[in-house]
């Protein structure tokens, strides 16, 4: 602790010079923790979205062929509704090269049901279904019983709650885990609570019916053989079943890839940035205060301290400034990057998940230390040349 | 300057930022037919708390005598502000909603902020007295 004692002395007694350096340090520490968390934010939204995917091939009606609206509900949650007659699925299962095949029946809510807005409500065959049964099995041990709805962790009611949708009362039974993507504002239900949701909404007057029957879906999910090949598969699906359009999962996740890789080359590109200009401003501060400081270091010279022991006063106060403007730093990103996680999912429009604490505390620890030893290094030439100089010289040059 | 004040204009700052915060860049959300929701009101009682955060500030800035129980009331004021969003007054029931993005947690920083103020101009008035 003693040999902290006047690197600490020279840091508190001189505040301006000490906040200065800490604020550059900051300023480098809150670039790489702001700019990595958000990159490792975009990347396990990207790896969940994959996961929840979990199909090869999806059908959807021609005219939801929109693809484009179709991507928005699994990345932004937009709302949606397209139906196809439900004998779609038992063809599905008829073409060669087909695993297995799962319905969801997509349904708005009205805005003023239960959230003010409208929110995404889907149907699944709890027995067939294979991409989002998985994930409401992980907070739901039984199945999804009649009028029993999961809601995605982003739908702000609680397990017991009664919402209301089209004016009939469902039981909230689970909050699901997040995912980062649009799914998380979406509300899960099981095949005869959807017919009476669509039922009701008939009743208020939103129409699903379709020319060809009553028993509609919105989308079959399609799980292809091993060894066949999905664009094949994809294309008999389209020549097979009429009036509906195959699109391969991969597609759709190329391009949130895609967008994932130029949000990363900015971010990246942007902290090396700041990282080199603030190297060097702190390689310029640290000269010029070694230097406006020459006569303080030669008294010190003559008063017994070694040349090591500047050397090494002078690299610890940088390296306190380092951890100080590091704390501070990490501390100002966490306290816009937490808080305001939804907003910055919002305005990317790509999937965002945070990683884990474990994960985000490591990256905290890290960009301290860097900062620590970006100020030490910074610091080193001036320590090198302060060894150098002699203190009768320092001195005489100052008066 | 006087240590003691510079709390007072921290606060009476941030207060400028929640009053004119809460209903222009960080209202709560406004629908499309007009209609107001819960965030509404809590918006607004965000608005009276950051006034009555003004009024203290103001007084703790311009009567010196009064600085130490001004600072003190400062505290449950701010304390009810980082309660009102959500915990105290209802808020919309979607996180992807503008009073859960935006309004929630600015307001809670900004209050956190005046908190640590108030209880900054606590410490220092208690200091300079003993």
């Amino acid at each position: 602790m003693k040999k902290f004692s006047l690197p600490l002395k020279n840091l508190t007694r001189k505040p301006g010079r000490t906040s200065i350096l800490a604020l550059l340090t900051a300023f480098l520490a809150f670039a790489v923790f702001a700019g990595s968390a958000v990159v490792l934010s975009l990347r396990s939204g990207l790896s969940s979205l994959e996961a929840r995917l979990g199909a090869d091939v999806i059908l959807v009606p021609s005219e939801a062929q929109s693809k484009v609206s179709f991507q928005n509900m699994f990345l932004q949650g937009t709302t949606g509704a397209f139906y196809m007659d439900a004998s779609a699925l038992d063809k599905a299962l008829e073409v060669e090269g087909v695993e297995k095949a799962a319905p969801q029946t997509f349904l708005a809510s009205l805005k003023a049901d239960c959230c003010s807005i409208k929110i995404q409500v889907i149907g699944i065959d709890p027995e067939k279904d294979f991409t989002v049964q998985p994930w409401i099995a992980r907070s739901l041990t039984r199945e999804l019983g009649d009028m029993d709805v999961a809601v995605g962790c982003k739908v702000e009611a609680d397990v017991g709650e009664i919402i209301r949708i089209y004016e009939q009362r469902c039981k909230v039974v689970a909050r699901l885990e997040a995912t980062g993507t649009g799914l998380d504002t979406a509300v899960y239900c099981n095949m005869d609570t959807m017919n009476a949701l669509l039922s009701a909404a008939e009743e208020k007057g939103v129409s699903h019916k379709i020319s060809s029957g009553d028993r509609v879906i919105s989308a079959v999910y399609v799980k292809v053989k091993d060894g066949y090949d999905i664009d094949a598969v994809a294309s008999r699906l389209n020549g097979h079943i009429r009036k509906v359009t195959a699109v391969r999962t991969r597609s759709m996740i190329t391009g949130v890839s895609d967008s994932l890789a130029g949000v990363s080359r900015t971010v990246t590109v942007l902290i090396a940035a700041v990282w080199a200009l603030a190297f060097i401003i702190l390689l310029l501060a640290f000269a010029l205060i070694v230097r406006e400081r020459a006569r303080e270091y030669a008294v010190l010279r003559l008063v017994g301290a070694s040349r090591g022991m500047l050397g090494r006063m002078v690299l610890l106060e940088s390296a306190l400034c380092g951890l100080l403007g590091g704390v501070i730093g990490v501390g100002a990103a966490a306290l816009l990057l937490f808080p305001f996680a939804q907003l910055i999912e919002s305005a990317l429009k790509l999937p965002y998940l945070m990683p884990d604490t474990a994960r985000m505390l490591l990256l905290a620890a890290g960009t301290v230390l860097l900062s620590v030893a970006v100020a030490a290094l910074s610091s080193l030439i001036a320590a090198y040349r302060l060894s150098r100089v002699d203190p009768g010289t320092a001195l005489r040059e100052g008066n | 300057m006087k240590k003691q004040v510079i709390p007072a204009i921290v606060m009476l700052t941030l207060s400028l930022v929640i009053v004119i915060g809460s209903q222009t860049f960080l209202s709560p959300c406004v629908h499309e037919d007009g209609s107001s929701g819960p965030c509404h009101w809590a918006g607004q009682a965000l608005m009276g708390l950051g006034c009555a955060l003004g009024v203290l500030a103001a007084i703790a800035l311009c009567v010196k005598r009064a600085r130490p129980g001004v600072y003190l009331s400062g505290l449950p004021v701010c304390a009810l502000g980082i309660l009102t969003p959500g915990t105290l007054i209802d808020l919309c029931r979607m996180s992807t909603m503008r009073c859960r993005m935006v309004m929630r947690p600015a307001m809670i920083l900004l209050f956190s902020a005046a908190l640590l103020c108030a209880l900054a101009g606590a410490v220092l008035t208690a200091r300079q007295k003993s």
